[in-house]
């Protein structure tokens, strides 16, 4: 497993079963990215925006709800929790079930600011990650059906897996990672509910990258 | 071409149905409806697998399908600024007198079964009780035991994984738990009609 070009050397292997959790150096990099992200959600303080009235140079900061603040937080740490997890687990519907953890957080972090237009995005961007488990589900369960296990340990290097489930996968983690159709914004890191967006890239970036890894290896 | 690649175009073609649809759809209401039906087409996908191991993914991926459903409703309530509906309760005779029988039974009988299906059977008991008799609740409560009872859960596996001889004890642990936490979160279903929080 630990001989092909992606993954680098074992660092930590945890079986249960025909399912081994493990650690990569390349899974590794992507755990401690994650691990220092939601520090950064824990201990950062909310970005106060300013408004200017048109017209006048008169300019005020706006007001963050407690609980709105409180929310976001929460979110934001239980995306960074769920990274984690789709980062080291070594099953294939584990994977896929985390991403769509993923997806659900990630939704709530936007929703979590009180603007209607926002609202709306994050509206239309639930109905994007609730079509993309379908995805998700098929591509595993597609792998299960051909190969009769989801463990990626035992499937690594064997090329096993058909191009039909590999390219329902990341079509998967395409629609639940919700940081392209984000990223199209100017304002990344600084759009409302700053910075607790953030983690909405982190996590799009992790798990793309970790699903590259994936079909790479099974 | 076997069973299984036959299953598995018809359902394809069932996704791609539900796709248009959703495409078709312009009424924001519809389209979680129309969700709801792609997300059921993913489940079949995991079906047609059709052995133990698939039998045992379509509960999180059931689970997971009705989380994302609940956190889209309720950002359409937030979205369009939907009030609380009120009405008054139903007056029907058997709806006074006959839950605190009914409910004992239920709940004595989960007991007995214990495990997954003890929890449902305790746990439409409580339903029907607080649907009928109306209540004030104390949710966290319910939802602290809750998830006290599934960490018990995941402690009897660790058990089951780390411990094997001391089975008997990882499966009394399950069982036990797993019988409150199915009570308990049904039991919430009961208690949405209306009724405070205490």
């Amino acid at each position: 497993m630990f001989n092909l070009p992606i993954e680098g050397e074992e660092l930590f292997a945890l079986e249960f079963g025909d399912i081994v959790n493990y650690f990569s150096l390349y899974t590794t990099t992507l755990f401690l990215f994650a691990t220092a992200f939601i520090i950064i959600a824990i201990i950062a303080r909310p970005e106060r925006q300013t408004d200017i009235v048109f017209g006048t140079d008169a300019v005020y900061t706006k007001e963050i709800n407690q609980d709105n603040l409180r929310f976001q937080r929460f979110m934001a740490i239980a995306c960074g929790l769920a990274t984690l997890g789709a980062v080291c687990s070594g099953d294939l519907f584990n994977f896929s079930l985390f991403t769509a953890l993923i997806g659900i957080t990630n939704i709530g972090i936007v929703a979590g600011v009180n603007n209607r237009y926002v609202l709306n995005a994050a509206y239309n961007y639930g109905i994007v990650a609730m079509v993309a488990t379908t995805f998700l589900f098929g591509g595993a369960s597609m792998a299960l059906g051909t190969c009769g296990t989801l463990s990626i340990w035992e499937l690594a290097g064997k090329g096993l897996v058909p191009l039909a489930a590999k390219m329902f996968l990341v079509l998967g983690v395409m629609g639940e990672g919700m940081a392209p159709f984000y990223i199209a914004k100017a304002e990344i890191t600084r759009a409302p509910g700053a910075p607790y967006v953030l983690m909405i890239h982190v996590s799009s970036l992790l798990i793309f990258l970790r699903v590259i890894e994936i079909i790479l290896t099974v | 071409m076997d069973f299984y690649q036959a299953g598995l175009f018809c359902t394809l073609v069932c996704v791609a149905i539900s796709f248009v649809a959703l495409l078709r759809e312009r009424d924001d209401i519809h389209k979680i409806l129309i969700v709801d039906l792609v997300e059921t087409t993913g489940l079949v996908l995991i079906c047609l697998v059709a052995t133990d191991l698939a039998e045992a993914l379509i509960l999180p991926g059931l689970v997971v399908g009705i989380s994302e459903l609940l956190m889209l409703t309720e950002l359409y309530i937030r979205k369009e600024n939907l009030p609380i509906p009120s009405f008054k309760p139903i007056k029907i005779e058997v709806m006074r007198t006959a839950p605190p029988i009914i409910t004992f039974v239920l709940v004595v009988y989960g007991i007995i079964l214990s495990g997954f299906s003890g929890g449902a059977v305790a746990g439409i008991g409580l339903v029907f009780y607080f649907l009928c008799k109306g209540y004030e609740e104390r949710f966290e409560l319910l939802e602290t035991i809750s998830g006290y009872a599934w960490a018990l859960w995941i402690v009897a596996f660790f058990i089951f994984m780390i411990l094997p001889q001391a089975w008997l004890i990882a499966v009394m642990l399950s069982g036990g738990a797993i019988l409150i936490k199915v009570t308990t979160k049904m039991a919430l279903i009961g208690t949405m009609r209306e009724g405070r929080n205490v």
